[in-house]
């Protein structure tokens, strides 16, 4: 935890804006975030928040209208779209809602799916992805397609293709909200073990039960932060659900 | 990148195996197109292949001294009026040539009838010495050519050319055979091996006499040739120049006037088949075109489709690192792989078809016997390069619109 004080995120005064039509949407209006190595946080908001929008600028999907964005003190702004596709690669790990899995490909060809764009070779990438699976705890589940599996096993496949490049932070959108409550806490649990092992974790949720498993909570409302607190009673209660529905 | 590339052309034929037959459908067009390559290619190298064959019986190191220009030439009305070469002029040629292997007095019937037990055939004569025989003996299939000795008595005897030895003994061996020739009986000597082809096929009908038996049925009132053989192609120059100096000189020729004879060579033969050669092409070329445009723009269509039944999929792949490049590399092998497999099966088809037509036809129509009943690796390789070109060519447009979907869009959708 030496350089645990080493900012990766640094967003200034980014705004998004939108046309639909004849209407202009202002998603994010000025915003401004940093985000320290292994920090735990949430970003929570209703629907309309701008937060999608703040997940998207933050993990180099989506440019911001105005303001700057430095990633490890490198400029984003000024990247082209190679040198940004690189940064998604090495340092970003989505988890989303709908998991995003190839249909055709099995769980390890799936957790492999980064490497493959990082250049990693075939005999490595087989044995990171499998590593990685065991890790997430499906390591008996490598060859079956995504709808040979459960929600939540499938939801593990994506947090181990996200985790597969060792990336600088992991970006989860939503990830329990297509999962039952039982299966969701697991994936907290997860989340909570990963960031143990030194991760860094931005969940994007609307719900309060997720978002109190986080260190650090930002309220977004109407494209701008509403407050940005530090939670200091992280909620710790992945065991004592799974004993009181078992 | 070559990680990646190999991975690319996985996904490629994944994508395919998994919409097989709308993947067939749409390469349809290119199917018929590669088919149309490969069967021209087929048949102008079995062409080719004949004609060469041919050239190589007749020799490419002949020329031939004649009245007429075979190619035809220019002015058709001034060669009639060219005086006819006789006998001696011929034989004076023959002596006096030094740079050529040999050269011999060579007297010809353009059609003429023979018979045997009573049933009548045509055929064409040529009259010339034994010496032809350093020419021909090579293309002897069985028997011999007749002998200085029989030259010089006006034997009666005969070498046929190898289709008037198919058509009159189908069933017999024709050595030894006696034919009528206006009344007179010529036993039958030789056989030629076949020479001709489906343009040529007048070679095999030719018939070899001894000059004198040949002056005695036909008599003299006509245009002798001489045959020189170069003895190799180099030499053709030096021999070409020399007999036309050594033939002004017999002909008496004054040193401004103009050659009264020409020097033919097989290559005059050779105008003959370009002008088949280009009919073939255009027509080929025509409808291998007019089948791609539909094939590419079938392919266009279905990879359109690809591309956007999984903009989820690209979506994905650029969320997690996926290059523009990747991206765009990965439709582009998508339909290069596609019209390859397109390739593939008109490659089986008309390996299929083409033993079938050649081993059949034939029997029916000897006169495309020239047409091969395998075809060429070099023509398979062709077709696969083809097929792949056309499918980058086909797949740039849908693939540059994959590579440039913006990945917040495409994620979303369903």
């Amino acid at each position: 935890m030496t350089d645990s004080n080493k900012i990766i995120i640094d967003i200034e005064n980014i705004a998004k804006i939108y046309k639909m039509g004849f209407e202009i949407v202002h998603a994010l209006r000025k915003v401004s975030l940093k985000i320290r190595q292994n920090e735990y946080l949430a970003i929570i908001g209703p629907s309309g928040s701008g937060k999608s929008t703040l997940m998207n600028i933050l993990g180099c999907l989506d440019t911001p209208t105005l303001g700057n964005y430095h990633f490890k003190e490198k400029d984003v702004n000024f990247m082209d779209d190679n040198d940004v596709a690189e940064i998604r690669n090495q340092e970003i790990g989505f988890v989303f809602q709908t998991f995003n899995l190839l249909a055709r490909s099995t769980a390890a060809k799936n957790v492999e799916l980064p490497l493959v764009y990082g250049g990693v070779t075939a005999s490595e990438r087989k044995q990171r992805a499998e590593q990685t699976l065991i890790n997430v705890g499906l390591g008996d589940r490598m060859d079956h397609k995504p709808n040979e599996l459960s929600g939540g096993q499938r939801q593990r496949v994506a947090v181990a293709r996200a985790l597969v490049t060792n990336p600088s932070i992991i970006l989860a959108d939503e990830p329990t909200g297509n999962l039952d409550t039982k299966t969701g806490v697991e994936i907290m649990k997860l989340f909570n073990d990963l960031w143990e092992k030194g991760n860094t974790i931005i969940v994007v949720t609307h719900e309060e039960s997720v978002a109190k498993h986080a260190h650090r909570i930002i309220r977004l409302r109407d494209g701008l932060i509403e407050c940005d607190e530090v939670n200091d009673n992280p909620a710790h209660d992945f065991e004592i659900k799974e004993i009181i529905e078992s | 990148m070559f990680n990646e590339l190999g991975e690319t052309i996985k996904i490629a034929f994944d994508a395919i195996r998994t919409a097989k037959l709308r993947s067939m459908l749409a390469s349809l067009g290119v199917v018929i197109g590669i088919s149309f390559v490969i069967l021209m290619g087929w048949i102008l190298t079995g062409l080719d292949n004949a004609m060469q064959d041919t050239f190589d019986m007749i020799g490419t190191d002949m020329l031939y001294i004649d009245k007429h220009n075979w190619a035809g030439g220019s002015n058709w009305k001034e060669m009639r009026q060219r005086k006819d070469i006789t006998l001696n002029q011929a034989k004076d040629f023959c002596e006096r040539i030094e740079s050529a292997e040999i050269a011999v007095p060579v007297i010809r019937t353009r059609r003429s009838q023979i018979k045997y037990k009573g049933q009548a055939y045509q055929a064409s004569f040529i009259g010339t010495v034994s010496e032809h025989s350093i020419i021909s003996s090579k293309n002897i299939a069985s028997g011999r050519f007749f002998t200085g000795f029989e030259d010089n008595l006006s034997a009666n005897v005969m070498v046929i050319g190898h289709k008037i030895a198919e058509t009159v003994f189908p069933n017999e061996e024709p050595i030894g055979k006696i034919i009528k020739i206006k009344g007179r009986k010529l036993e039958i000597i030789g056989v030629m091996k076949k020479q001709g082809t489906m343009m040529m096929d007048f070679v095999d009908l030719q018939c070899y006499v001894p000059i004198k038996k040949f002056l005695s049925i036909y008599g003299r009132d006509r245009s002798f040739e001489i045959a020189v053989k170069a003895g190799s192609e180099e030499k053709l120059d030096e021999v070409r120049d020399e007999a036309q100096g050594l033939f002004r000189e017999i002909r008496n020729l004054k040193p401004w006037a103009k050659d009264d004879f020409s020097i033919n060579e097989t290559k005059a033969f050779e105008e003959m088949v370009k002008s088949v050669r280009t009919t073939v092409w255009s027509i080929g070329l025509l409808m291998t075109g007019l089948s791609f445009i539909v094939g590419i723009i079938g392919i266009i269509n279905i990879m359109f489709v690809s591309v956007t039944e999984r903009t989820k999929e690209i979506g994905v792949r650029k969320a997690v690192g996926a290059k523009k490049r990747s991206i765009w590399l990965q439709f582009i092998i998508e339909s290069a792989v596609l019209c390859f497999s397109g390739a593939l099966i008109s490659l089986i088809m008309c390996s299929v078809l083409v033993f079938a037509v050649a081993t059949i036809l034939p029997q029916s129509v000897p006169e495309v016997s020239f047409l091969s009943p395998t075809l060429s690796y070099e023509l398979l390789i062709t077709a696969s390069l083809v097929s792949i070109f056309v499918g980058i060519v086909a797949g740039l447009i849908p693939a540059v619109r994959a590579a440039n979907m913006d990945p917040v869009i495409a994620i979303r959708s369903d």
